[in-house]
């Protein structure tokens, strides 16, 4: 996937309708037509396909100033797998590189144990006190999920499914209650969970930023352990880890790769956890809760139609959780994993947008299923509560 | 022009004007980018009127080529820079000035995205009809320029029919507002509707006013199966014969649908060789009314299938396909070119059946589509080979499509415009006394020909 030249043909079926204009985060804050989908390819093009233009400075800043959001490749109507090509172009522009060495050590440490652990746990505090990590980082959690939780939990009643839970480096580092949130929903409505030991991070930080040796490592890591598992699905709280294993995780590998056959049937078992748990269905009833809220729909849904509405649905049987729609829920909110740290101004805008879109909906609490929403919308709403929707669910039936 | 875009930075800042080759390469074309690419020498984003009108004296003083873009969503090369110079986009200009329920009409900067008008519009419960397929993204101003339409133009008519007055800036720098905030005006020459398609050659839109309509109450949305073109072609004069006018009424081809489909849940059936997708609008009782006489002269007519849409949720998911189509092309063929000529209503059956001949003589994939409720049909040429000779064909149907639609009585172009793509033909349309005179006003507006150069009028920079 990272090699270039394979999306030679792709690249020329953008009809240039401009339909990505409509939903590139980017170009509606900066709007200006080089920072759009359509001119990246077309650049990208020219300049590193056709070698029509030298490859400069502003080409690198223009492919960079990007959040592979994945909303223009979800509005294009030829199909063109924009942020496919994006990546692959950092790849070949960075080849890895794209951070300095110590960085990338640091980054390669704690994908490898799904957050900041040993030396960076230490000095997290001290980090914070000096100014060097960004305010809207949350402080890591005292206990990782993974120090809360191992093993089998048991499916209350019945046992409807056997499940793997594959928590992501934000849920097990920053958010271990909204993993402790899904266990038990998962496991109060019949759902047996496995939490399996040896998982890192999916490794769409690498994919980031154009670092396919990192990317192959985690994937053949996680892959290793989590096809191995006797289990109906594999559920993860996180739309981007998600997007990982369902989109990208086989097609990163190289063609002869023995690991890959077990990368595709593990794609076909992953679900975002709402969305399963919709698809299996209720069979406990939540309780009441007096709560209005609105539902900010993470950029990363692409690769499950039904993704955007679990939500929506499960939070409906819900008596008194008040559902107020914003006017665009599906808007990217400025995230964009770690880019809101590197683009401050430019993340700001587009999420200021978002939270006066939130404002007019009055509701209290925000829910979406995107840890690196939840983080950077959290620090927009001072204030106001933003949970992943299994949190929700999980106060709803009194855990 | 050495300099150009720092004294342009100086006049309007530095955060309007852009000059790196990735950025002018990034402007250097609109949808026809397979037919001509013009390389600019500076991007200049205004955010008012009166940055416009600097830039514009500027240019004028220094006689530097203007080029307003909308969207960039154009088909026939409008806003492709073809003389460099400097490329205006007027997207930042995105303000809506005023929405007046009590007389109905609405201001507007022209950089304003057609949808989000829409929506504003609607929420108050009015309407504002035209309707062109790049509405996700054109703008009012480009909109303006190019007298876009789309479906609704049948019964609603297109963006002229709604323009009642404009702020432009000539190529001087000065600023005029044309026409007034009222529907009746009869003073002078109607510049409102001069400015109002003249593809940025005359000076630059960077304000609107335009009427509005109530918003009808009820949509019903349908899709109509036929076994031949013919019968489909046939079709589309008898429902307006009949007393109905739809709202939208639009033909397909069964390529068209197969491409649709990949948008559709459920999908239309593949057992026609045309169909009519079909909207009705108005009061709930009068949209009942259209609808059974619809489902009376189906039966009439032998359709294969007719599916009533069921609910508004559903029909916007046909809108949005008919939206994707043309884009959605490209996922098949290497290439297109949409033409969009425009015929009497009665004339379409010849139209198609003449176009099915033309496709098999000349051997070429020519497909066709279009608002036909208005005459307005859109042949598309695809390609998959770019071979000399296949271009070369290609051109050949082009032009034997534009002549034969004007010798039914009909014009080159319904909505697109003309750019530079279909500025050869226009002598066969206008002839060589209309061109003359239309050149003189070009001169009038524009002595140095600055605007725009290398469109409507097939000249460079001398006017």
């Amino acid at each position: 996937m990272l090699n270039l030249d394979a999306y030679r043909d792709l690249i020329t079926k953008c009809s240039q309708c401009q339909l990505c204009q409509t939903t590139c985060p980017v170009f509606l804050e900066d709007m200006l037509e080089t920072h759009l989908a359509r001119a990246r390819i077309g650049l990208i093009q020219a300049a590193m396909l056709e070698g029509k233009m030298p490859v400069t400075r502003r080409l690198r800043e223009i492919v960079d100033r990007c959040l592979l959001c994945t909303n223009c490749t979800q509005t294009c109507p030829s199909w063109v797998p924009v942020d496919e090509i994006i990546a692959a172009a950092r790849f070949e522009l960075h080849k890895g590189k794209r951070r300095g060495r110590i960085e990338r050590y640091l980054m390669h440490q704690a994908m490898k144990q799904r957050g900041p652990k040993g030396l960076m746990e230490k000095a997290a505090p001290l980090a914070k006190k000096l100014g060097w990590s960004p305010e809207e980082l949350p402080a890591p959690a005292e206990r990782d999920f993974d120090h809360r939780f191992q093993g089998v939990i048991p499916a209350e009643g019945a046992r409807r499914a056997r499940v793997a839970y594959y928590v992501g480096c934000a849920t097990n580092a920053f958010y271990p209650e909204t993993g402790e949130a899904v266990v038990r929903v998962l496991a109060r409505n019949g759902v047996e969970v496995v939490v399996p030991e040896g998982l890192s991070c999916c490794g769409l930080p690498a994919l980031v930023d154009g670092d396919l040796g990192t990317l192959q490592e985690m994937v053949r890591l996680n892959v290793g352990v989590l096809a191995a598992l006797d289990v109906d699905a594999v559920v993860t709280d996180c739309t981007s880890c998600g997007l990982l294993f369902k989109a990208k995780a086989a097609k990163v590998l190289p063609e002869d790769d023995p690991v890959m056959a077990r990368a595709e049937a593990l794609a076909g078992k992953v679900w975002e956890a709402t969305d399963y748990l919709n698809h299996l269905g209720l069979v406990s009833e939540p309780g009441p809760l007096g709560e209005r809220y609105t539902y900010h729909v993470p950029c990363h849904r692409g690769w499950s139609p039904t993704l955007a509405d679990a939500p929506r649905q499960l939070l409906d049987r819900v008596s008194g959780a008040e559902r107020v729609e914003m006017e665009h829920p599906e808007a990217c909110c400025g995230a964009g994993g770690a880019f809101f740290m590197e683009y401050k101004a430019l993340s700001q805008g587009i999420r200021s947008r978002k939270t006066e879109d939130i404002d007019r909906t009055g509701s209290e609490t925000v829910v979406t299923q995107c840890p690196a929403c939840r983080t950077y919308l959290a620090a927009g709403l001072p204030g106001r509560r933003v949970l992943h929707p299994m949190a929700l669910l999980a106060r709803a039936y009194g855990f | 022009m050495k300099g150009l875009a720092k004294d342009l930075g100086g006049l309007i800042g530095r955060q309007g004007v852009w000059s790196d080759p990735e950025d002018l390469y990034a402007y250097s074309t609109d949808m026809t980018h397979y037919l001509a690419r013009g390389m600019p020498e500076a991007v200049v984003l205004p955010a008012s009127t009166e940055e416009t009108a600097k830039v514009m004296q500027y240019a004028f003083k220094h006689e530097v080529a203007v080029t307003p873009r909308g969207a960039g969503s154009g088909l026939s090369g409008g806003c492709t820079p073809l003389h460099g110079g400097i490329v205006l986009d007027m997207k930042r200009m995105r303000r809506i000035l005023e929405i007046n329920p009590g007389n109905m009409t609405a201001g507007m900067e022209a950089g304003v995205v057609l949808r989000q008008f829409h929506n504003a519009v609607e929420r108050m419960g009015l309407f504002y009809p035209p309707d062109p397929q790049s509405q996700e993204v054109s703008t009012l101003g480009g909109n303006v320029a190019t007298r876009a339409g789309g479906p609704r133009g049948v019964k609603y008519g297109t963006t002229p029919n709604y323009v009642l007055g404009l702020e432009v800036v000539l190529p001087d720098g000065s600023i005029i507002h044309t026409g007034a905030s009222t529907v009746k005006y009869s003073v002078g020459y109607d510049l409102t509707h001069l400015m109002t398609g003249s593809e940025g050659t005359l000076g630059v839109i960077t304000r609107v006013t335009v009427r509005l309509l109530p918003l009808p109450p009820t949509r019903r949305t349908a899709v109509a199966v036929f076994a031949s073109l013919d019968e489909a072609a046939t079709m589309v004069a008898e429902i307006t014969v009949r007393g109905t006018v739809p709202a939208k009424l639009e033909f397909i081809t069964q390529g068209g649908i197969q491409i649709m489909n990949s948008f559709l849940d459920p999908v239309l059936p593949l057992t026609g060789e045309a169909y009519l997708l079909i909207e009705l609008d108005g009061t709930p009782a009068q949209v009942e009314e259209d609808a059974v006489r619809l489902e009376a002269l189906c039966k009439e007519m032998k359709v294969l299938e007719l599916r009533m849409v069921p609910d508004e949720k559903q029909a916007q998911t046909y809108w949005k396909a008919r939206i994707n189509l043309a884009p959605a092309i490209l996922s098949i063929f290497k290439r297109m070119i949409i033409e969009d000529v425009t015929v009497p209503r009665d004339r379409i059956p010849d139209f198609v059946r003449w176009l099915q001949n033309l496709s098999a003589s000349i051997g070429l994939v020519i497909g066709v589509g279009g608002h036909a409720g208005d005459g307005n049909m859109h042949p598309t040429i695809v390609l998959n080979d770019f071979s000399q000779e296949n271009e070369k064909k290609a051109r050949e149907a082009i032009e034997q499509i534009v002549k034969y639609g004007l010798s039914l009585g009909g014009t080159i172009s319904g909505e697109h415009g003309i750019g530079f793509h279909k500025a050869p033909f226009l002598l066969w349309e206008l002839g060589q006394t209309q061109i003359d005179l239309q050149r003189r006003i070009k001169q009038a507006f524009d002595p140095k020909g600055i605007m725009n150069p290398g469109k409507l009028w097939n000249y460079g920079g001398a006017a």
